[in-house]
């Protein structure tokens, strides 16, 4: 009896799923679980990489992650140092992914959402994808006025799918086990994040608000939301000129552009974190439309996060170092951004500020004339990693601070792509907000 | 099986027809639809149950008794909303070149999302046609001899359709039971439409385009074993 384990095969978990009451409609994380199934070359190539073997368990971790959560995936996909470059690469390919639309359902879905079929709006439309978005698919298309747009349409039923699966992580236990790895609120953040992004409608209140809040910075470009071609699950906006990073870089730019684009990418985050106090959270590198101009165009403001002024606050510490002298300044980092049931005493704690600090110190250091920081150095990727795996191992995870370093971790991961040379501390320190004073 | 025995002789509906005759039946046709218009904007009103067919009469313009010629029951009523149903769904397709090369999946998911589109602004009515077919008297049930013209019409539509994809290799040769498991997986579809609370039926979309998708998948791969 028991002698031999049972093979935990995905399969056999996509089946327990389904007993679990994951219906073939209702839930998109039995879909994530099929994918690798439905197409045969990827299916091989998935089976190999699971056969690995010193990836095994956290990929067991993993499998359970697709679907849904897989914003929570994503966030760990971002913390490249927990994992196996394996596993990393495993990680990277589950993107949420909702199932591609052929053209008769995409018709469907747009006539459902706006009463017309597209060529009956459009001055014309094409009626290939030509990009997958995580809850859908973008279509080029030109409006009746001549402008070139692009058309991103929902997959039917998304958000039921994922209310329940998330209901069903629930009662299964699954946070429970996935609380090794992340807090619970970090979770109940991200289904926060992922309902949000079902509704196109606060994509496009995102997308207006970006627009005039980064105005001050005219190297960047957000898209123009078309109002009446948009809806709760079709949203119409002007196409971003430039191209993505890896084409961006394939044209061979002198380092003088990769310089500017670099200076542009961190003055951007920078802006958006200490002036807008939001942030468009989603670092994936297919965001940012680079262009020969020096020009940032972002896309998909599906995902942004708002920020609590007290967590830009102590954020910004991290960069002026106060708090090495300011034990009431350090307690209330400790609080706001590890979380209230984090003791500032607790010797862990000390050490992980100590390497907070000296990582800052070296890198972006404060004394002597300001000098750009040299991203292509793998030095300084392997200091940042290092900085997030003791973080994560200590959980210290509060879920705005999660965002914020996820998306700085993403923008230095596209710096180093990029090998550009940026005066990091000099442009922190621009818009910095004034530190409060607590005392000490 | 029985019923597939007809499948492969040709329909001949269209043979020798006198232009008068012609004529007498364009006009005939004309006055069955008047008088479907004004049940079905009656059955929104009032339900199947609920409306009389004085009322249907009164809103077609036609005297009672002339009604009856036409319709003897609500039943015939509703099998003749489904033939004008089906002659739209065949007429469409032939029209819908688009489709034509499409994947079998997509085909079918256009297919019956047409069905739907026609139905949808008759819920209700569907709904109590769909309660009254469950009754072995009843001409809608799908072993009425008075639904069997019209069923074949739909089999043999389809069957034409999976045969294609049979020529094409997009599935295994599955024969005439093919057409069945569409007929049925319809059916199935129309009574999950009915109970689909989702705002404009999303849910009976996304269930239409996934099972389509994977039991073209499955087929492909002969069966479950993956």
């Amino acid at each position: 009896m028991g002698l031999v384990k049972p093979k935990r095969s995905s399969l056999g978990r996509a089946t327990r799923l389904a007993r679990l009451g994951a219906g073939l409609t209702g839930s998109y994380l039995a879909y994530q679980l099929q994918r690798p199934f439905l197409n045969d070359g990827e299916k091989e190539e998935r089976r190999q990489a699971l056969g690995r073997k010193n990836a095994r368990q956290i990929r067991e971790d993993l499998q359970d992650l697709r679907g849904p959560i897989m914003k929570v995936g994503q966030a760990l996909s971002m913390q490249t140092h927990l994992f196996d470059a394996d596993v990393v690469q495993e990680l990277a390919g589950l993107q949420m992914q909702a199932p591609p639309m052929h053209g008769s359902l995409m018709r469907a879905q747009f006539k459902g959402a706006l009463g017309k079929y597209p060529e009956e709006v459009f001055a014309s439309f094409e009626p290939e994808p030509f990009a997958a978005a995580s809850l859908g698919q973008v279509h080029r298309a030109v409006t009746k006025r001549g402008e070139e747009v692009a058309v991103k349409i929902q997959y039917p039923a998304i958000r039921e799918a994922i209310e329940t699966d998330f209901r069903m992580l629930r009662t299964a236990g699954f946070a429970a086990r996935l609380a090794g790895h992340l807090k619970e609120s970090v979770i109940r953040e991200a289904e926060r994040g992922i309902i949000e992004e079902t509704d196109y409608r606060i994509e496009a209140r995102n997308l207006r608000h970006f627009a005039t809040q980064l105005a001050p910075l005219p190297f960047v470009r957000v898209p123009k939301v078309h109002d009446d071609l948009s809806c709760e699950r079709v949203l119409t906006m002007s196409r971003a000129r430039g191209v993505r990073l890896q084409e961006f870089l394939q044209a061979n730019p002198p380092q003088e552009l990769r310089d500017r684009i670099g200076t542009g990418l961190t003055r951007l985050f920078f802006f958006q974190l200490f002036r807008v106090q939001a942030l468009h959270a989603d670092p994936h590198p297919g965001n940012y439309l680079l262009d020969q101009d020096g020009t940032i165009g972002l896309v998909d403001f599906g995902c942004v996060k708002y920020l609590k002024p007290e967590i830009v606050r102590c954020y910004a510490q991290f960069w002026s170092r106060e708090w090495t002298n300011d034990s009431a300044l350090f307690a209330e980092i400790i609080h706001v951004i590890f979380g209230p049931e984090v003791s500032p005493t607790e010797p862990r704690v000390r050490r992980c500020m100590a390497e907070i600090r000296s990582f800052y110190d070296e890198f972006h250091p404060l004394d002597g004339p300001s000098r750009a920081l040299d991203l292509a150095d793998s030095k300084f990727m392997d200091g940042l990693n290092a900085l997030a795996k003791t973080l994560l191992k200590n959980k210290f995870l509060a879920p705005d601070f999660l965002f914020l370093s996820r998306t700085e971790s993403g923008m230095c991961n596209l710096l180093h792509t990029l090998q550009a040379r940026v005066a990091t501390t000099q442009i922190a320190r621009e818009w910095m907000p004034p530190i409060r004073k607590t005392g000490g | 099986m029985s019923v597939l025995i007809f499948m492969k002789q040709p329909a001949n509906e269209k043979k020798g027809k006198a232009a008068s005759k012609g004529k007498r039946n364009l006009n005939k046709e004309r006055t069955k639809e008047k008088i479907l218009a004004a049940a079905l904007e009656l059955f929104r009103e009032h339900g199947l149950e609920g409306t009389t067919t004085k009322q249907i009469s009164r809103k077609a313009g036609i005297a009672e008794g002339t009604l009856f010629n036409y319709f003897k029951t609500k039943e015939d009523l509703a099998l003749f909303f489904f033939q004008k149903e089906t002659n739209d769904l065949i007429r469409w397709y032939g029209q819908s070149a688009r489709l034509h090369d499409a994947p079998l999946p997509e085909k079918l998911f256009a297919i019956i999302h047409r069905q739907l589109e026609y139905i949808a602004p008759y819920e209700e009515f569907i709904g109590a046609v769909f309660f009254r077919s469950l009754q072995p008297r009843s001409k809608l049930s799908p072993l009425s001899l008075e639904s069997q013209e019209l069923r074949l019409k739909y089999l043999r539509f389809v069957s034409d359709i999976l045969a294609q994809a049979e020529e094409k290799k997009e599935i295994p040769p599955i024969g005439e039971l093919g057409a069945y498991a569409v007929g049925l997986f319809y059916m199935g579809i129309v009574t999950h439409w009915l109970h689909d609370p989702s705002e404009g039926k999303q849910k009976t979309l996304a269930l239409l385009d996934r099972s389509l998708n994977l039991a073209t998948n499955v087929l492909k791969k002969g069966g479950w074993d993956w």
